[in-house]
């Protein structure tokens, strides 16, 4: 009758020896550069930093990049704990904001890299459209006056069509909104849901926002995002967008059933062709590239418009408590050359700073021009929901409703007003 | 009528037979989806949606993924982890059920009521006051320290399953036991332990399988890749924008194996109790 | 007949032995989790509570301000309304699987596994029992592809069994997605109160089922008057449980709907998290936490009162 305790005591001592073995706290040596991102490795990103790790590697002998992947969702949970502890790394991939890196950036977490900057040229490299979400205030506010970070990627969204519908059903490919417009009723006649979308994720509220963006201008996007005026949540550019969004799902342009789908749900019926279109970011579109087999598809961006949804990408950035300061800027340098930028568009990336002439495929070069088209417009707009922490939940509940038809857009919009004035009461406090 | 006739196989009892595996079948549905999604490629998937089968097994995805993630190492953690926690956290289901439940002290209400808080509370309020506390101690990044948290807030649970159980232990036993001259701890040990043993094993699984598929706290403090879980490392498959659905279904097909495992070869002491009858 | 069901024999004659002497020494026995749960519990608990009377994001210095952020969430109507929830989610997280576990518990240990071999119930329960080994991310994924709208495998199946009328946008129409989700919850619920029953029912003497079914007494009956009386403890202890874990609950239903569509399975206990860790304000979260314990533990004392005041009635 004993044996059961003998046994259960033997596996508990076991247990504990081999939990506390090989547990110790990893200082970060002068000869071990600490870096974290969460970028899967086929991704463009992932492509390119690892051959920025390798380049580090060869160009600091004695150097070892001690590389670990991390979770999106453990970098965005714990980043702030992290990073006040002594197991910070020396470098990672933070995601730009004010609730992320502005959020750090306030807490004194971070290292103010604005003399590395100019003194590596980074500033002259990211035109200023980027360059405003990886600057922030005191207050944590984007576009401010000190450097956190570094982009090496941007990214906006675009409408990725199938050209096989699109022949199929003998529809024009629209260059302007009225098109555009006509192009979706002419599927829809013929019982063809246009665009693919995600109600229970971001496709919708992107949908929405690239409606009032098409009525806006770049003070109207300050004041929504960086708190520069006071925003109406009921001027013309809303309640043109809330409409309108209301209209287009009554008109079956997106399907009232896509109200719980999901962003996954939506880019895999679009890859299935089961969409003629889907308006969505550049983040899909290496996995298009290498998933889309039955048909061509192509892309343009959203017609009549001047500003359309995007910003950097994530950024680099350095902790305050990080050992190798010295380091990971020399790695950030290797990331923001020619030769990476590159390699970074060449698997499907939007690089900040890539020669266009160095991109062979035809369609990475599109990528990169249509952005160049937007940067030089002064054209990204950002996302909706930036402005407040938990926003995103807000606007997707809103979407929501306006699909299911349970609120006007009157309302939805007042539902969008209230959480948004509540964050800017605690803004700075 | 004789027990023997009792027990034949009417068509009654065949009736449930088949309407229990029917239902067995349903609750296994979705794993059966989680199958056929594990083995697409993720061009298949995509082209086709979830339902469709597979065209062959794609398994360069999961070996790409046992690499990039070291699983094996996971694995190894998630065992020290959850089998430490289950049993420590029996082993103090016991004491603490051994004065509540048979010794009955006074104040057993309150008491549960504060041990109870392990599960009445939210879990996020654990988040800032032990990260300060396990970064003082050193205990930070550290397997030991998800082990302490799970054993304190499973044994919540046991201690009051428990408890319940052994205040209905019948107290002849006891009386006799003590009349042969067995101290308390010999009662609590050839006599409780062994009578509350289908107990003791559900808890021992529950315990087990509950801290392995603990997501949450171990995110939080389990910071380097080389503590972490398998949850924690399934979390890379789920980007901020994109998943990868079906290596996320392949990942979580393997790493769910062993929880199973673990049931099935656990499961024998649920069942196999000595009963209080038989103790006698 | 009826009397010996009623009253199982071993309850009938019962006095108390263990005396106050007892009572002081038999607390020894708590002081190993007595030190833990004061220091993984009960401190971090009181913390919270210091930091609901501030403003903080989480790291530097709280600032004190007092009983602020209770009377904005006193004052919350989101929060307060979203509480509706919360009753089904105890319907469907506890009364209905501590229910269900009851009766395929009962028919597994006493007819299956009496009929057709313990093995056989076995196997059965390890099938339930399932749904609770499946990270619930994963579990939520699949679960998004069955009620998937247009080609979910729901859907597909009520059309080729010809019942297409009965097609739904099963979590989009916010009429229905409450319902749809406690149907999952169901399904990764039953498995706990199953195997606890189970193991309960071997504490049973079979002598009890014998003489009941020597005497005639239906299945039903032995349900009801042996069975349920002898795995009481249990009983109380999973919808005691489950309760608190269902007003506790967002995780499984942000994965399924974030709370959608348009808030229409939106829970209270998900505001906590939220100004938690996406807010970042720990104060106003942990007065959330404060408020969900109390509501918790004001449920658990009244639970715990009553079954004490039943266990001693049978002793």
């Amino acid at each position: 009758m004993f044996k059961t305790g003998k046994t259960l005591a033997a596996l508990t001592a076991g247990l504990l020896a081999l939990s506390a073995c090989g547990s110790g706290g990893s200082t970060s040596s002068p000869k071990e550069l600490k870096l974290w991102h969460y970028e899967g490795p086929d991704s463009a990103m992932g492509v390119a930093w690892n051959q920025a790790i390798k380049e580090f590697e060869q160009t600091h002998p004695g150097v070892k990049v001690k590389f670990e992947e991390k979770g999106f969702e453990q970098i965005q949970k714990t980043a702030p704990m992290v990073l006040n502890s002594k197991d910070a790394p020396d470098i990672l991939e933070y995601n730009k904001g004010n609730a992320t890196t502005g959020l750090l950036a306030k807490q004194g977490l971070l290292t103010d890299i604005s003399a590395e900057v100019t003194k590596r040229g980074w500033d002259k490299q990211l035109s200023p459209n980027i360059a405003e979400t990886a600057k922030y205030d005191a207050k944590g506010v984007m576009g401010g006056d000190k450097w956190y970070g570094v982009p090496n990627y941007a990214e906006y969204l675009q409408v990725f069509y199938n050209k096989k519908l699109f022949d199929k059903y003998g529809v024009k490919v629209p260059t302007t909104f009225e098109e555009f417009t006509a192009a979706m009723d002419a599927f829809a006649k013929k019982g063809v849901t246009p665009m693919a979308n995600g109600g229970a994720e971001y496709p919708a509220q992107q949908y929405l926002y690239q409606l009032a963006l098409s009525k806006a201008d770049r003070p109207w996007v300050d004041r929504f995002e960086r708190y520069t005026g006071k925003v109406d949540f009921h001027d013309p550019a809303w309640t043109y967008a809330a409409t309108t969004f209301a209209d287009w799902v009554k008109k079956g342009y997106i399907a009232k059933s896509s109200v719980s789908t999901k962003a996954e749900d939506a880019g895999t019926s679009f890859i299935s062709g089961k969409y003629p279109m889907f308006f969505s970011g550049s983040w899909w579109y290496g996995r298009f590239e290498k998933e889309i087999k039955t048909f061509d598809w192509d892309t343009f961006l959203w017609p009549g418009t001047k500003m359309t949804l995007g910003s950097s990408g994530n950024l680099w950035v350095v902790p305050k408590g990080s050992g190798n300061k010295q380091l990971a800027y020399d790695f950030i340098a290797i990331t923001m050359k020619k030769d990476i930028q590159n390699l970074l568009a060449n698997n499907g990336g939007v690089p900040v700073a890539a020669d266009p002439n160095g991109v062979t495929d035809p369609k990475n070069k599109k990528l990169i021009e249509n952005y160049q088209t937007l940067v030089s417009n002064d054209g990204l707009g950002f996302y909706p929901d930036w402005p407040a922490p938990g926003y995103y939940d807000v606007l997707v509940a809103g979407t929501q409703k306006l699909m299911n038809g349970t609120a006007a857009p009157n309302q939805v919009l007042d539902s969008f007003a209230k959480p948004y004035e509540e964050n800017l009461s605690t803004i700075g406090h | 009528m004789s027990s023997v006739t009792v027990r034949r196989r009417t068509p009654g009892a065949y009736a449930l037979l088949v309407s229990l595996i029917v239902l067995a079948l349903v609750m296994l549905l979705p794993f059966v989806i989680i199958a056929v999604n594990a083995f697409k490629t993720p061009a298949e998937y995509s082209a086709h949606g979830p339902l469709s089968l597979p065209k062959g097994l794609y398994l360069q995805g999961l070996k790409d993924f046992w690499q990039r993630v070291d699983f094996g190492g996971k694995l190894v953690n998630s065992v020290i982890i959850s089998g430490s926690v289950a049993v420590l956290a029996v082993i103090l289901s016991v004491l603490n059920a051994y004065a509540l439940g048979i010794g009955r002290i006074r104040g057993r209400v309150s008491i549960m009521v504060v041990l109870l808080l392990a599960n009445t509370m939210p879990q996020e309020v654990l988040v800032y006051p032990l990260y300060f506390v396990s970064k003082k101690v050193g205990l930070y990044d550290t397997r030991i320290s998800v082990i302490i948290i799970f054993t304190a807030i499973q044994s919540a649970f046991g201690t009051y399953l428990l408890s319940s159980v052994l205040s209905s232990f019948p107290r002849e036993i006891l009386e006799a036991a003590r009349m042969d001259g067995a101290g308390r701890l010999r009662i609590l040990w050839r006599i409780v332990v062994p009578i509350s043993r289908p107990t003791l094993g559900v808890l021992f699984v529950l315990f087990f399988i509950w801290t392995w598929n603990e997501f949450f706290l171990p995110l939080i403090f389990l910071i380097s890749n080389e503590n972490q879980t398998v949850p924690v490392a399934l979390g890379v498959l789920q980007g901020q924008r994109l998943m990868d659905a079906t290596m996320t279904s392949s990942s979580a097909l393997l790493g769910i194996i062993p929880a199973i495992v673990f049931f099935l070869i656990f499961q024998r002491t649920l069942t196999r109790g000595i009963t209080v009858g038989s103790a006698n | 007949m009826t009397q010996t069901l009623s009253a199982p024999p071993r309850t009938a004659t019962r006095k108390p032995i263990v005396r106050r002497r007892d009572g002081i020494s038999y607390a020894v026995y708590l002081v190993p989790s007595g030190v833990l749960f004061v220091g993984i519990i009960l401190v971090p608990f009181l913390m919270n509570i210091g930091f609901s009377l501030t403003t903080w994001d989480g790291i530097g210095k709280p600032r004190w301000i007092g009983l602020q952020n209770y009377t904005k969430l006193f004052s919350d109507g989101d929060f307060w309304a979203s509480f509706e929830h919360n009753i089904a989610l105890v319907i469907a997280m506890a009364i209905i699987p501590a229910a269900i576990g009851l009766v395929l518990a009962a028919a597994l240990f006493d007819v299956i596994g009496k009929r057709f071999g313990p093995r056989t119930a076995s196997i059965l329960r390890a099938c339930i029992y399932l749904p609770q080994v499946l990270p619930f991310a994963v579990a939520g994924i699949v679960w998004a592809w069955m009620l998937a709208p247009d080609n979910g495998a729901l859907n597909e199946t009520l059309k080729k069994i010809g019942l297409g009328s009965l097609r739904e946008d099963w979590l989009g129409d916010p009429k229905i997605a409450l319902y749809t989700v406690m149907g999952v919850m169901i399904w990764v619920q039953i498995g706990f109160p199953l195997i606890v029953f189970m193991a309960g029912l071997q504490r049973v003497d079979p002598s009890l089922y014998e003489a009941a079914e020597i005497d005639g007494a239906s299945w039903w009956r032995r349900f009801w008057y042996i069975t349920i009386p002898q795995i009481r403890p249990e009983l109380y202890v999973v919808l005691l449980i489950c309760t608190v874990a269902a007003i506790k609950t967002f995780d499984k239903i942000y994965i399924l709907t974030k709370g959608g569509p348009g808030g229409a399975t939106r829970v209270p206990a998900y505001l906590s998290w939220q100004n938690f860790f996406e807010k970042t304000q720990v104060g106003y979260g942990a007065a959330i936490a404060t408020v969900l314990t109390l509501i918790t533990v004001v449920l658990t004392v009244v639970f715990l009162r009553r079954q004490d005041r039943l266990e001693r009635a049978d002793a």
